[in-house]
């Protein structure tokens, strides 16, 4: 790998990009199935925008929307993409299903999508390869350079609650309630290389530090990173890893929109400055968010207070309102705060579906069911 | 005979057994599991080959055709084994037909009847090239058009297959053994007729076997879900209730004379499709099964005859190669419409090969009823099957692993 990938690449102001990670499930306990090949192969042989990829094992696949400067557009392609995929599955007999965990599988039933990338990973990591069949939303907001890239992220950094707590839809792993809203990323912390990115305020100080720990032999490219945030320069954008995929497109469409008017506002506005004090809290706050979702505490850095993560939120929507408004996203900022004000998350809602019908497998049929829409009856 | 007389002990150890050993069901199941079992562990580890095709190996070496330990008698003695094996499978088995997919791809609902029609028509016209009386060729062309479920259930399990030829391939087999039954139940109803049994008999009989066991499949569903709906969602308690209804379904079909396959099958397709609230959870009977699916093809093994092999070799081959050919083009034909990726409609079509220990059944009760008839079928269908109940678990093994749906170790 050369240093010429490692050139960021300047995007247009504020377009957005999504990746969702997705289970494959069977149609008879609803446990995870295997047949991402099979699956890929049936979505190509349809017409439809975006890309379908596979993931590190075969009960997982990922789909990729093209680049969108608004959430009307993104939230349409979105639905296509779902629309194609789930029909696609439909046709094998297979389900699809949205939130950050499966229920009851066992990791160890999983096995590794057969690529070269992927089974060095299963070498390197050993069992937690597989335990990585874990299901996340990925969102891609474009920036001129690296500096507004690393400042970003170190701005965003502040705000990982929100997206946790947002998108929190993983509170059932390996047959059991975890007490967690979003279980998932205590999975992805596991990781050497996860965390957050080094407190540097240029490209050429990150570059520096990148090429350090190649010279060391850590890392040979950003993918080696698992960052919770991670600048990627060859897409000229700043990428929010935190999300668990929620139970619907249509939701995650919500987090990519309050993401871009979000990241406006800071590049626009650049509100606050880069503060270590922000990494210093940044494992507790995560840790609220992760265990009590919008009910969690954090502990602002810059204003040193305590505050509710559902009351952060809200007071947030309405800061950066204008924003939102300039970038078409204002309804569908209206529609995520409405949901945030009635305490509504994924999370509670995969967890009434287990109090009203008793059973995970039940769980698992109608996370499938809300995903797939409409694909189950029409196709 | 004196008071004192009998209080004497005529010998003082006549609290041993006496020998031979008299018969008794437990040590028979007992011993055929352990027979069974050791046979299929040698030939899994020694030939890397399905353990079922050890079981049958022990069978035939046990049964008539080996050293004739396992006669009529004791075969009829562990038929109760043998039906509990088949209700636990073919139950299963109806779980797995999925309307809902047929509907959707239509082209696997289009693959599904050519391979029927053209395995039909394959054998028939192979058959009648060959000088078989129509009849019979109809017959046996009927017969062979089931798969056996069992084998291609269980080579799956033990090779924990997953994946789309697996799964297809358990819907081609459900809906191809009911085909068969109810192809052959008809035709064999004709035969009624032709050896003058009255319009009747020829008739009813048909509607009462397919009927009644349907209405027992549908009755015992109905029980399922609503005690379901009372249990609540507990798995173990689940688990006993759908194994006593099975138990309860196979003996009650047996008692009155239905069929088993088609009742059990039944309730499996209607427990299914009639639990539209979700009341049944999804527990695997096939796993508490495997010590009746061991003598289930023990068994199956003891009532083959390799002397068969030697009157119908020849018209055998013949049959399985011309089954063969109907099940490949039906299913590759449609192939590529149908949801499925290039290169697995071989490996299907392959995965269809094991033939119904179903054959067995139905050309014994022939057999039965019209003796004459049913030797001349009998030449023809056993001899096929003989082969096919040790070629076809290999062929399952070959083709699952191949398509990459099996656990990698067990691969």
């Amino acid at each position: 790998m050369t240093d010429e990938t490692l050139d960021f690449k300047p995007s247009s102001g504020f377009s957005m990009g999504v990746e969702l990670e997705l289970q494959i499930l069977n149609s008879r306990d609803y446990n995870l199935a295997r047949d991402a090949a099979d699956l890929i192969g049936q979505v190509e042989k349809t017409r439809h925008p975006g890309a379908v990829k596979p993931e590190i094992t075969e009960s997982m696949i990922e789909i990729n929307t093209s680049i969108h400067d608004e959430y009307g557009a993104l939230a349409e392609e979105l639905k296509r993409i779902r629309d194609a995929v789930a029909q696609a599955a439909a046709r094998m007999n297979l389900r699809i299903a949205g939130g950050g965990s499966h229920p009851f599988h066992k990791w160890t039933d999983r096995r590794i999508y057969p690529t070269e990338r992927f089974k060095r990973l299963l070498e390197v990591y050993g069992y937690l390869a597989k335990q990585f069949t874990i299901f996340g939303q990925h969102v891609h907001i474009g920036v001129p350079n690296g500096d507004a890239a690393l400042y970003l992220t170190h701005i965003l950094s502040r705000y990982v609650p929100h997206f946790i707590a947002l998108s929190a839809s993983s509170p059932f792993q390996q047959g059991e309630d975890t007490s967690y809203q979003s279980s998932r990323l205590n999975t992805v912390s596991a990781f050497p290389l996860s965390g957050q990115v080094p407190f540097v305020q240029s490209w050429s100080e990150f570059l520096e530090y990148f090429n350090r720990m190649r010279g060391f032999g850590i890392v040979e490219s950003m993918k080696d990173y698992y960052w919770d945030i991670r600048p990627k320069p060859e897409y000229g954008t700043v990428e929010i890893r935190v999300f668990d995929t929620p139970l619907t497109v249509e939701r995650a469409a919500l987090l990519a929109a309050y993401s871009q008017s979000l990241a406006r506002y800071i590049l626009t506005e650049r509100p606050l400055a880069p503060s270590r004090d922000v990494y210093a809290l940044y494992n507790y706050n995560r840790f609220q968010a992760c265990r009590y979702g919008l009910a969690g505490q954090l502990v602002d850095a810059y204003t040193q207070r305590r505050v509710v993560i559902r009351e952060d939120i809200l007071d947030m929507i309405r800061v950066i309102a204008r924003h939102a408004g300039e970038l078409g996203g204002a309804a569908a900022l209206e529609q995520l705060a409405a949901g945030v004000a009635a305490d509504g998350s994924d999370a509670r809602w995969l967890r009434e579906s287990y109090r009203s019908h008793g059973s995970l497998n039940d769980v698992a049929r109608m996370q499938s069911e809300l995903w797939m829409g409409s694909a189950l009856v029409s196709a | 005979m004196s008071a004192r007389e009998a209080c004497v002990p005529m010998n003082p150890l006549n609290y041993l057994p006496s020998f031979p050993l008299p018969p008794n069901p437990v040590l028979l199941f007992g011993l055929l599991l352990l027979a069974g079992f050791a046979g299929g562990e040698v030939v899994h580890r020694v030939l890397r080959l399905p353990r079922i095709v050890g079981y049958v190996l022990i069978g035939l070496a046990l049964g008539a055709s080996g050293l004739g330990l396992l006669g009529d008698k004791l075969v009829r003695e562990a038929q109760v084994f043998v039906d509990i094996a088949l209700g636990l499978i073919l139950f299963d088995l109806g779980r797995r037909l999925d309307f809902d997919w047929l509907r959707r791809d239509r082209w696997f609902a289009a693959t599904s009847a050519a391979e029927c029609a053209l395995t039909f028509g394959c054998i028939y016209f192979a058959l009648v090239y060959f000088d078989v009386q129509p009849l019979y060729a109809a017959v046996a062309a009927a017969i062979g058009i089931a798969t056996s479920p069992a084998v291609v259930m269980l080579v799956a399990q033990e090779l924990h297959a997953e994946g789309q030829v697996t799964e297809r391939a358990l819907n081609l087999v459900a809906i191809n053994s009911v085909v068969a039954f109810v192809f052959t139940t008809m035709l064999l109803s004709w035969i009624y007729h032709e050896y003058s049994a009255g319009w009747v008999t020829m008739l009813s009989h048909p509607v009462y076997l397919l009927a009644g066991s349907l209405l027992l499949g549908y009755v015992v569903s109905w029980a399922a879900i609503l005690l379901g709906r009372w249990l609540g969602k507990r798995e173990e308690l689940h688990f006993v209730m759908l194994l006593a209804l099975i138990v309860f379904a196979v003996g009650f079909a047996s008692a009155l004379k239905l069929s088993v396959l088609l009742a059990l099958l039944a309730f499996g397709v209607m427990v299914k499709n009639m639990d539209e609230n979700h009341d049944l959870m999804q527990v695997d009977v096939i796993k508490i099964g495997q010590m009746f699916f061991v003598v289930l093809f023990v068994v199956t093994g003891a009532t083959l005859h390799t002397s068969d092999l030697i009157t119908g070799g020849a018209i055998a081959v013949v049959y399985i190669l011309a089954r063969f050919i109907g099940k490949s083009v039906g299913v590759l034909s449609l192939a590529y419409f149908s949801g499925i990726r290039p290169g697995s409609g071989g490996l299907l079509a392959i995965a269809l090969t094991p033939m119904s220990g179903l054959a067995i059944v139905m050309v014994r009760s022939t057999m039965e009823l019209y003796p004459e008839f049913g030797a001349k079928l009998a030449a023809i269908v056993l001899a096929a099957a003989l082969i096919l109940e040790l070629v076809g678990p290999v062929a399952v093994q070959f083709a699952l692993t191949r398509a990459g749906e099996a656990r990698e170790e067990q691969a």
